[in-house]
C-alpha cells in the first residue's frame, strides 16, 4: 500500500515536471495605466517583448500595446481615432507594425500602423465587402484577414505593401 | 486553368477511397488535400507563421469544423495527423515562428481549454485543463515558448501568460536554433 501512494506521487511529480507550464498574472490597474484594467481587455497577440491587445476601459473600443520587459503601456499616437472602434491587432516581432480592424459608420477596415512613421494606412479601402480578423507575420511581411466579397467568409493574403498576394485562393 | 474533367474525378475517387479507408479506423481523420486556400465553406480566423510562409485557419468545408495548415510558397494545404478530431470544436488557432506549434481553443466536454500542437510530433497537449476559470483567445509567441490568453477569473475578460519554461525547443529559423529563452519579467 505504502509503495502504491509512493509510486503514485512519483508519478505525479514527474508529470509536473514534464509539462513545466506556469501561469503568469499580468499587472492589474484601477486606473487605465497597464495591460488589465477594471474593463474587458481583450484579443491578446504577443510576438517578442511586445504583447498587442484591445481594451474598452475608456469606454470605447481602443488598441493598446504593453512592453513586457519595461512592464508599461506604450503610446500609439494617431493609430485610435475617435470616430471608430478598433480590435483583433496583430504586431510584428521588431514591434514598427500593427494591423488591426476598424469599423467606421458601419463599414469595416484594415489598417496598418507604421510605430516608426506614425503613419496609419487603410489597406481595404477598394474592397467592396466586409473584412475582419486581421494578421500579420512576425516578420512584418504578410497580412492576413478575412472578406466577404464572395458572399461567405474566405482567406485574403497581402504582402505589407497591401498588393494580393499569388496565392490560388478562388473556390473549386 | 480548368483541370480536365476526368482528372477531377480521380482525385475525388482517391480523396473518396482514401477517406474509406480511414473510416474503417477507430480515429477518424478525412484528408483535406487542397491546391486552394479558400473552399465553397466558410474559412475564417486566419493565423500566420511568424516567417509568413504558413496559414493556419479554421475551415467548414465538407461538414466539419477544422483548423488547416496551408503552405504559401507551395502552394498546397498540409495534414495535421491527430488535431482534429471527430465532434470536437475548435478555434482560434495560432502558429510559431516557422509553423511547428500550433496553439487553439478545443472543449473538454463542453469547456473549452487551450491546447497545444507539436508538428514536430504530431500530437496536441492540452494546457489549461487544471486551470480554473474561463479561457479564450490564446496567441502562441513566435519563439513557441508564451501563450497569451483571455481569462475569465475576475469576472471580466482579463490577459494572462502561460510560460512554457526552459526546457522546450523554440522554434525559431534554421541556424538559430537553441534551447530555452530569455526570461520575461512579468
Amino acid at each position: 500500500m505504502k509503495f502504491i501512494l509512493l509510486s503514485a506521487i512519483a508519478t505525479l511529480g514527474l508529470s509536473a515536471c514534464t509539462a513545466n507550464l506556469s501561469f503568469q498574472q499580468l499587472p492589474f490597474d484601477a486606473g487605465d495605466g497597464t495591460i488589465n484594467s477594471p474593463s474587458a481587455d481583450m484579443e491578446p497577440q504577443m510576438a517578442d517583448r511586445y504583447i498587442v491587445f484591445s481594451s474598452d476601459r475608456r469606454r470605447r473600443q481602443d488598441i493598446y500595446l504593453y512592453d513586457v520587459v519595461e512592464r508599461r503601456l506604450i503610446d500609439l499616437p494617431g493609430l485610435n481615432a475617435q470616430d471608430a472602434l478598433a480590435n483583433h491587432p496583430s504586431i510584428s516581432q521588431d514591434g514598427r507594425y500593427i494591423v488591426f480592424a476598424t469599423i467606421r459608420q458601419g463599414r469595416s477596415g484594415i489598417s496598418l500602423y507604421d510605430r516608426q512613421t506614425r503613419q496609419l494606412r487603410n489597406l481595404t479601402s477598394n474592397l467592396q465587402a466586409q473584412v475582419r480578423n486581421p494578421t500579420i507575420s512576425a516578420d512584418g511581411n504578410i497580412i492576413a484577414f478575412e472578406s466577404s466579397v464572395n458572399g461567405q467568409w474566405d482567406i485574403l493574403v497581402y504582402d505589407r505593401s497591401g498588393r494580393p498576394l499569388d496565392v490560388p485562393t478562388d473556390p473549386r | 486553368m480548368p483541370r480536365s474533367l476526368t482528372q477531377q474525378w480521380l482525385n475525388w475517387g482517391m480523396g473518396l477511397s482514401l477517406a474509406g479507408l480511414v473510416v474503417g479506423c477507430s480515429q477518424i481523420e478525412i484528408p483535406l488535400i487542397s491546391s486552394s486556400l479558400n473552399s465553397g465553406n466558410s474559412d475564417e480566423q486566419p493565423a500566420l507563421s511568424g516567417n509568413g510562409r504558413f496559414l493556419a485557419f479554421v475551415s467548414n468545408r465538407q461538414g466539419g469544423r477544422r483548423i488547416l495548415l496551408y503552405d504559401l510558397q507551395q502552394r498546397r494545404s498540409i495534414e495535421l495527423p491527430g488535431l482534429n478530431r471527430p465532434g470536437a470544436i475548435v478555434e482560434h488557432p495560432s502558429l510559431s515562428y516557422t509553423g511547428r506549434y500550433i496553439v487553439y481553443t478545443a472543449d473538454d466536454r463542453g469547456r473549452p481549454i487551450v491546447a497545444l500542437y507539436d508538428r514536430a510530433i504530431q500530437r496536441s497537449q492540452p494546457l489549461t485543463l487544471s486551470y480554473r476559470g474561463q479561457v479564450r483567445n490564446p496567441n502562441i509567441s513566435p519563439d513557441g515558448r508564451y501563450i497569451v490568453f483571455e481569462s475569465g477569473n475576475r469576472g471580466q475578460w482579463d490577459i494572462e501568460i502561460i510560460d512554457r519554461g526552459l526546457n522546450i525547443e523554440l522554434d525559431k529559423e534554421e541556424g538559430e536554433r537553441e534551447r530555452g529563452g530569455a526570461e520575461a519579467s512579468t
